[in-house]
């Protein structure tokens, strides 16, 4: 290609006190292409993209917009040169109207004044318009999805006339129908000749909407590759640096039931929930977001109240009306927001692990030390959680042993029913297997598993059987040996959805 | 396979000591210089009486503080220390004169400051109001009883038999000193050592989290604010048997002084961060401050402006040392 990129990092590195995140990173994005970039955790995407949008300046190298070298000192500099961030966890202030938002640190104002409020609205509205009309500029942000959000972001972007606009996991939060909307968004941007910046770790993404990738690995480039040319597990085996064993299902489930849910429910979004998990059985509960899986994980763990419904383990009715209750009965949540509702970021790794032990850890009112790092070293090895050090702050740790220790926490705990809510969101390719690995050893173990997830490859490689919900209840109960994903979707989507889509498009967050 | 273990277990303590307790060798270093430069400013700074001194006048501010850690470790804060040792003084107080026995007097101080730091906790934790606003509410409360119940005078002529407990000291030492060392220690157990501590620093730290770990959200809550409330009755019994008399409006602005001792130790007023022995050093700084200052001639205005840049300093050292985020 003889035109000149649009973008273009040129032997970018980057040295923090510690570390070298970044050395001699080059590659090129052309005028209406969408770029991937892959890589596990730690890769160097982040960091890259700090430097991109003006938070990070880079040791050595530089970065080049249509040719020209260009000086990303600050955001506001980055911005001026025509890069748009949009982040994974979104960078806005909720209670803000939407226009509000997206006019953001450079209000339109009269006489250098006032905030011109209608004319913000009005732009915002054009900018909009084209995207998603639905979404109102004078409401409130917080009121709208994450999936408008972005769509908010996006076009906030537009309003600033972007030339490059970098995605850092958008869809981490999507249903299927929001990310289809969302592609055809992305794919609208590039019409216009922005150059898009797309980093995800769902690779189908990524090989759906993207045309090149770049892929990283341990702070430096390990190619860029046309993906028409290339299989999704080249690039897997690039961004890891071995080819990881493909593995078969295996199913360990005995006759025993352990759990047996009737007719639970909660006052919104559960209805009538009835299901048994066996010991050693994997089962997985599929459906898509909202359609209550996470609500009714959370009542199971004692987290939130049920309002009619019996729980029985090992055919004894037990009551749950909190986390300790569930606790003693045997059964521990791994959340789907490990940062939010997982970890205690400043404690020790140690420290987090013993947290749902402390009863049997401090049998006199005292905490048996020396105990708690025995127990904590043993399930750390349990897990394999590395970097070995009993006393590092978990914040520290990669999100896949932060992972490893919650479930280490419950392994401790005794626990004999295992929840996970989305098992392996925001984890490396590398770490998912060793999820699933784990996940599987320990349905071997005896101990019985429920796993929520969006991405039906996992459910598929785990469960033993499939749950499928929709607006709040049981759909469908699928069967090991009937198990695919337009099974799965079938049950998945409400018929009124498919046929309001086929009708008049889809609406974003309808 | 052992010698693994014990290999690799050592490292990470050393590691362990290193990353946790410079904070508290900070505080402790910031004691060292300002002890150093009083020491050159000012004649007889470290005669043995001197020192003792600066433990006596910082006692109370320690005494508070340590409550006041335990409250900001948890994520709260407490502003109603001050009226609530008004409280306790003041019916511990007429209680004496009226001639009722020392135990069942100072028991029935302790118990105002359970009852008072119970309902600051219960609104915390069980109902769900914010703890700035819910103190700042019982602050005003707790001191309108206090002069309610005294018509505003103060209660004058306290036994000389109470005012010796408090008086008295032992090993050369004041007993109030005594008494808040022995505080500290069961403070630094409780935070060490008891799942309370680690129920604290994990309700503080993440409270979502700790709750679907099992931790006793309400329960950790609710403890923490009734020591503090416990530690200000015992605040109020120590500074009534040293002037021998409680007045209604006695503990003004103590939160600040205690707020301030436990932030200069290295406590996160974001909850789930905060030291013993750095809430100690902190109080130990701002007695030394003003025992210095006071013997230097310092007007009072320049104290205060004193004490308000050493709280800047240390956690403008805090922020450069920890770096950004």
């Amino acid at each position: 290609m003889s035109v000149i990129p649009r973008l273009q990092f040129e032997g970018i590195s980057k040295v923090f006190p510690a570390v070298r995140a970044l050395s001699d990173v080059s590659f090129s994005v052309g005028a209406g292409e969408i770029h991937g970039l892959l890589g596990e955790n730690g890769a160097g995407k982040s960091t890259l993209l700090r430097i991109l949008s003006g938070v990070y300046r880079p040791t050595a190298g530089s970065v080049l917009i249509d040719g020209s070298p260009v000086t990303l000192n600050n955001p506001v500099a980055a911005r001026a040169a025509g890069v748009a961030m949009i982040h994974q966890e979104l960078q806005q202030v909720p209670h803000l109207s939407v226009a509000q938002n997206m006019f953001l640190g450079h209000p339109l104002t009269r006489g250098g004044i006032f905030v011109a409020r209608r004319e913000q609205e009005r732009r915002a509205a054009e900018a909009l318009a084209a995207l998603d009309p639905t979404i109102d500029p004078a409401g409130p942000l917080g009121s709208l999805k994450v999936a408008q959000r972005q769509i908010v972001e996006i076009a906030r972007a537009l309003l600033d006339r972007a030339r490059i606009v970098a995605m850092d996991e958008p869809t981490s939060s999507l249903t299927p129908s929001e990310f289809e909307r969302l592609a055809e968004v992305i794919a609208g941007l590039a019409r216009d000749g922005v150059a898009v910046v797309y980093v995800s770790h769902k690779l189908d993404e990524v090989f759906g909407i993207c045309q090149r990738a770049t892929i990283m690995r341990d702070g430096v480039v390990v190619g860029s590759v046309d993906l028409a040319q290339v299989s999704e597990k080249a690039v897997v085996s690039m961004m890891v640096g071995r080819e990881l064993a493909q593995e078969q299902h295996r199913s360990h489930t005995s006759s025993e039931v352990r759990l047996s849910v009737r007719g639970l429910a909660s006052a919104t979004k559960v209805h009538d929930v009835s299901f048994e998990l066996h010991r050693g059985e994997v089962l997985g509960i599929a459906g898509l977001v909202g359609s209550g899986r996470t609500e009714l994980l959370r009542l199971l763990a004692g987290a939130d109240r049920a309002s009619s419904g019996t729980v029985e383990i090992d055919g004894k009715a037990i009551k749950l009306s909190s986390p300790r209750d569930a606790i003693a009965a045997g059964i521990g949540l791994v959340p789907e927001e490990r940062k939010r509702e997982g970890i205690v970021p400043l404690r020790s790794i140690s420290s987090n692990m013993a947290l749902a032990s402390m009863g049997v850890l401090a049998p006199r009112g005292v905490i048996d030390h020396t105990r708690l790092k025995r127990v904590a070293a043993t399930k750390m090895k349990r897990v394999n959680l590395r970097p070995f050090l009993l006393d590092r702050p978990i914040r520290l740790f990669s999100g896949g042993n932060q992972q490893k220790a919650i479930i280490g926490r419950w392994l401790a705990a005794g626990t004999r029913i295992l929840l996970f809510d989305e098992p392996t969101r925001g984890i490396d390719v590398g770490a998912k297997a060793e999820i699933y690995h784990l996940i599987e050893e320990l349905a071997a173990e005896g101990h019985s598993v429920v796993v929520v997830s969006s991405e039906l490859p996992e459910v598929i490689r785990l469960a033993d059987r499939v749950l499928v919900m929709r607006d709040g209840t049981v759909a469908a109960a699928i069967d090991r040996a009937d198990l695919n994903e337009q099974a799965i979707a079938a049950h998945a989507i409400p018929q009124s959805e498919t046929q309001a889509g086929k009708a008049q498009g889809h609406r974003a967050g309808a | 396979m052992t010698d693994i273990t014990e290999h690799t277990a050592a490292r990470p303590r050393a590691e362990f000591l290193h990353r946790f307790s410079v904070r508290d060798a900070g505080t402790l270093i910031g004691l060292v210089v300002i002890l150093a430069v009083f020491g050159a400013l000012v004649p007889g700074f470290f005669a043995e009486r001197n020192l003792i001194n600066i433990l006596q006048q910082s006692s109370i501010n320690a005494c508070l503080a340590l409550g006041m850690t335990l409250v900001i470790i948890s994520g709260g804060i407490d502003l109603s220390v001050g009226p609530t040792a008004a409280l306790s003084a003041v019916i511990s107080a007429s209680m004496l004169v009226a001639g009722v026995p020392f135990p069942l007097a100072i028991a029935a101080g302790f118990a105002i400051g359970l009852v008072c730091g119970l309902l600051n906790g219960v609104l915390v934790a069980y109902v769900g109001l914010q703890p700035f606003i819910v103190t700042l509410g019982t602050l005003s409360t707790y001191r309108a009883l206090a002069l309610i119940y005294t018509g505003g005078n103060p209660v004058l002529g306290l036994p000389a038999g109470f005012r010796a407990i408090f008086n008295g000291s032992l090993f050369g030492l004041p007993l109030a000193v005594i008494i808040v060392a022995v505080v500290a220690l069961i403070a630094w157990i409780l935070l060490k050592k008891t799942p309370f501590g680690e129920y604290l620093l994990a309700v503080g730290g993440n409270e979502e989290a700790a709750y679907i770990a099992g931790v006793p959200i309400t329960r950790t809550k609710i403890a923490a604010y009734m020591i503090s409330g416990l530690l200000a009755a015992l605040a109020a019994q120590i500074l009534i048997g040293r002037l021998g008399a409680a007045e209604p409006i006695l503990g003004n602005l103590w939160e600040l002084d205690a707020i301030a001792a436990a932030a200069i130790g290295g406590a996160s007023l974001m909850g789930g961060k905060g030291s013993v022995v750095g809430t100690i050093l902190g109080a130990v700084i701002l007695g030394t401050m003003r025992n210095g200052l006071t013997l230097m001639n310092v007007q009072s205005f320049y104290q205060l402006l004193a004490t308000g840049l050493i709280i800047l300093a240390a956690m403008l050292i805090d922020r450069v040392t920890r770096g950004r985020g």
